[in-house]
C-alpha cells in the first residue's frame, strides 16, 4: 500500500511538473492572445534611422481555428505586401511562422521575458528561397490593454539586418 | 513610377529596380531626393516597410544614402557604379544570347551598323513629335 502512494505522488510529482512547464508556453501564448484586436502606429527602422510618424503602420491580431492560432496581418486595404504571421503552440513551444512578401517562411520559438510583458522569437530555420531576404527575429511588448510594441528584424541580402520598431495603440 | 507590380520577386526588390531605372535614365540625378517612405507607401498602397527595405537595398548598395532627419538622396557616383555594374550584367548574361542570334541569322557588322543608325534616327524622330506636340510655355 505504501509503495503504491509513493508511485501515485510519483506520478503527480511528474504530472505536475509537466504541466508547470506546459503551463508557461501556454501562458506566453494567452499574454500574446489578450493582443487580439486592431492597431496602428509609427515605426522606426535601423540603420535608416528612418521614422515613419503618424498613423501609417496597420496592425491587425486574430485568435482564430478555436483560439489553437493566432493570425497576425501588417494590414491596410489588403494591399498585395502585406505579411501574415502564424503563432501556435507546438508541444511545449511557443512557434511563430511569418508567411514574408520575400516569398519565404522562416519559424520562429518565442520565450516569455521574467516580467511577462515581452515574448521574444528567435529564428528557427526557414522554408523557400532566401534569396530576397528574410525575417528573422520578432520581439512583442505588452505595454498596457491598449498599447504594444513590437520589434521585427530583416535579414536582408548579404545577411545585413534591417531593424523596424512599431508603436501601437489599440483602434478596436 | 509604374504602379503595377509583377508576381516575379517581391515588391521592394522591384521598387529598388525601378529607381535604379529612373538613376539609370537621369529622371533621378546625384544629389536629388528619394521621395519620402510615407509618400511613396500611400501613393503605391505598399506596406512602408516594404519601401523601407527597397531603399535600405540602395543603402546597402551604395546608390543612396540617408541623411539625419532628412530623408534618402541619391550618392554622387550612382550613376556611374550602376552602368559599370549594368554594362558587366549585360556582357556576362544577355551579350552571349544576343551573339549566339547573331551567329545564328549570318547578320554581318554593317548590317547590324545601319539597324542601330535608322533606329537612332527614328527615335529622334519620334522624340521631335513628341516636343512639338507639347503645350507651349507660356510668357
Amino acid at each position: 500500500m505504501k509503495s503504491l502512494r509513493f508511485m501515485l505522488s510519483l506520478v503527480l510529482l511528474s504530472l505536475s511538473t509537466l504541466a508547470f512547464g506546459q503551463s508557461d508556453t501556454q501562458k506566453s501564448f494567452d499574454k500574446l492572445k489578450t493582443l487580439a484586436g486592431s492597431w496602428e502606429g509609427n515605426v522606426t527602422t535601423v540603420p535608416q534611422d528612418a521614422t515613419i510618424e503618424g498613423k501609417l503602420t496597420q496592425v491587425s491580431l486574430r485568435a482564430t481555428s478555436m483560439g489553437n492560432a493566432l493570425m497576425h496581418e501588417m494590414t491596410m486595404g489588403g494591399r498585395p505586401d502585406d505579411p501574415i504571421t502564424m503563432l501556435y503552440l507546438d508541444g511545449d513551444r511557443l512557434l511563430l511562422t511569418h508567411y514574408c512578401d520575400a516569398g519565404n517562411r522562416p519559424r520562429m520559438a518565442g520565450k516569455m521575458s521574467p516580467d511577462g510583458k515581452t515574448v521574444e522569437f528567435s529564428f528557427l530555420d526557414v522554408a523557400g528561397s532566401t534569396q530576397y531576404g528574410h525575417m528573422y527575429h520578432a520581439v512583442f511588448t505588452v505595454i498596457d490593454a491598449n498599447h504594444h510594441a513590437e520589434d521585427w528584424t530583416f535579414m536582408m541580402p548579404g545577411d545585413k539586418p534591417m531593424h523596424a520598431h512599431m508603436d501601437l495603440q489599440r483602434t478596436k | 513610377m509604374d504602379r503595377e507590380w509583377n508576381d516575379s520577386q517581391p515588391i521592394y526588390r522591384q521598387l529598388r529596380d525601378r529607381v535604379v531605372a529612373m538613376i539609370l535614365d537621369g529622371v533621378l540625378k546625384e544629389g536629388d531626393p528619394l521621395p519620402s517612405v510615407r509618400n511613396v507607401a500611400a501613393e503605391y498602397r505598399v506596406n512602408p516597410l516594404t519601401v523601407l527595405k527597397g531603399y535600405q537595398q540602395l543603402v546597402d548598395e551604395q546608390l543612396v544614402e540617408s541623411k539625419r532627419g532628412r530623408g534618402m538622396f541619391i550618392n554622387v557616383g550612382a550613376r556611374n557604379l550602376l552602368l559599370q555594374g549594368e554594362r558587366q550584367k549585360f556582357l556576362a548574361e544577355e551579350w552571349p544570347r544576343v551573339y549566339a542570334t547573331i551567329q545564328r541569322l549570318g547578320l554581318g557588322a554593317e548590317e547590324l551598323l545601319d539597324a542601330a543608325t535608322s533606329q537612332s534616327s527614328s527615335d529622334a524622330a519620334q522624340s521631335k513629335t513628341t516636343e512639338s506636340n507639347l503645350p507651349e510655355e507660356e510668357s
